[in-house]
């Protein structure tokens, strides 16, 4: 405003008020922000997470010399739920199998019942649950998003109809035990530029969005291809 | 004529700031979404553009803000502008590259079915609001401001 003198008689003091306030209130706000969008290293993990790994749910992590399929996911994506009923028995196959290491990563930018869902998978790992608790949340997704249908409570139930009856479960489920990890698992997502669900990598590649997602025999040969 | 420019320069401060504000609100709410719109263009180092994701909301919060009351009009109509040329650089180079992707303007982003991706709409309105944004900068001296401009936007420097 260096060309916009103040005129005789007339003062910016309010003028000057405001641009400070507004500015700083922003700087206030943003600061915070930043910081809290780092990875937070004290955060809770289960056992069956590696943060070299970017905080993905890891099977098979000892393996050495197979693929590694990370699969980035939402709870409440459609089209992670499609891909998870098409190939999801293939991946699992490979796990039990030790054919390969998948790294399952939950992502939550679709809305606070993904942060509830990615939250409760955690505590479904706790428990050696994690592919029964996952398989059971896509085959139960809710229509509308963050709506209710993902509260604590229904996903309390959830874990319940998955076989899961420990009630360390319930209670991780309810006090959010593992809400760190899932916003470092969501750094981790943003740090490997994954912009959208299922995002599936192959030996740190991402497969072809084209054809290799959503057909079953591409989607093995690109596996097998490593 | 020249008596009408504040109030021209009124409405501009009003259209301007009322569409940052809007920009910068819808997306605060979900600042992994505003990361993500930022990284799909594909043109920044991802640690930057996860920052940008971030910083970008609050900044058009706040020069949005100024620029309502009328405090701050020249500069922050100088902030808006260049973001504007930003944006119209990143729009223009998506669509050249064949990127499918929302750009995310009003919140959301990411990308898009391929041929679903809309570049017409978010570029002519950032050419209106880098035109108004320039208009602001040149003629900055407005009705009901905050700002106390000389009498004579040309008399400047007395």
């Amino acid at each position: 405003m260096a060309k916009s003198p103040a005129p005789k008689g007339k003062d910016n003091f309010t003028r000057n008020i405001v641009i400070a306030v507004v500015v700083g209130v922003a700087l206030i706000m943003i600061v915070p922000t930043v910081l809290s969008s780092r990875t937070n290293t004290s955060a809770a993990i289960p056992a069956s997470v590696s943060a070299e790994r970017g905080y993905g749910i890891v099977y098979n992590e000892e393996l050495t010399g197979v693929p590694v399929i990370d699969i980035y996911q939402d709870f409440q994506c459609g089209v992670c739920a499609q891909f998870e009923t098409l190939q999801g028995g293939y991946i699992e196959s490979l796990i039990a199998e030790k054919k390969a290491t998948v790294v399952y990563h939950t992502l939550s930018f679709l809305g606070p019942e993904s942060v509830n869902a990615a939250n409760a998978a955690a505590c479904s790992a706790d428990q050696d649950q994690y592919l029964n608790f996952q398989r059971t949340l896509y085959s139960n997704m809710p229509a509308e998003r963050n709506a209710g249908g993902w509260s604590n409570d229904l996903l309390a139930i959830i874990g319940g109809a998955a076989g899961i009856t420990a009630p360390e479960f319930a209670e991780c489920v309810k006090k959010g035990d593992y809400l760190g990890w899932v916003s470092n698992a969501a750094a981790a997502g943003a740090k490997a530029n994954v912009n959208s669900t299922p995002t599936v990598f192959i030996n740190g590649k991402e497969i072809d969005r084209d054809g290799e997602y959503f057909d079953i025999a591409k989607f093995r040969a690109a596996v097998e291809r490593g | 004529m020249t008596r009408y420019f504040p109030w021209v320069a009124l409405l501009a401060r009003l259209i301007l700031g009322g569409t940052m504000v809007a920009a910068g609100y819808l997306k605060i709410d979900e600042l992994d979404k505003s990361q993500m719109a930022v990284r799909s263009f594909e043109l920044l180092p991802i640690g930057l553009a996860n920052f940008l994701g971030i910083f970008l909301p609050f900044f058009e919060l706040a020069v949005g803000l100024l620029l309502i009351v009328g405090a701050a009009t020249r500069v922050s109509a100088a902030l808006i502008g260049l973001l504007m040329i930003a944006f119209i650089i990143g729009i223009i180079q998506a669509w050249a590259r064949g990127l499918s992707i929302d750009c995310g303007c009003f919140g959301g982003g990411g990308p898009v079915e391929p041929g679903t991706a809309n570049y017409t709409t978010p570029l002519l309105r950032d050419f209106g609001l880098l035109a108004l944004a320039i208009y602001l900068f040149y003629l900055p001296q407005s009705k009901f401001a905050l700002d106390r401009h000389s009498s004579s936007s040309e008399s400047t420097g007395e």
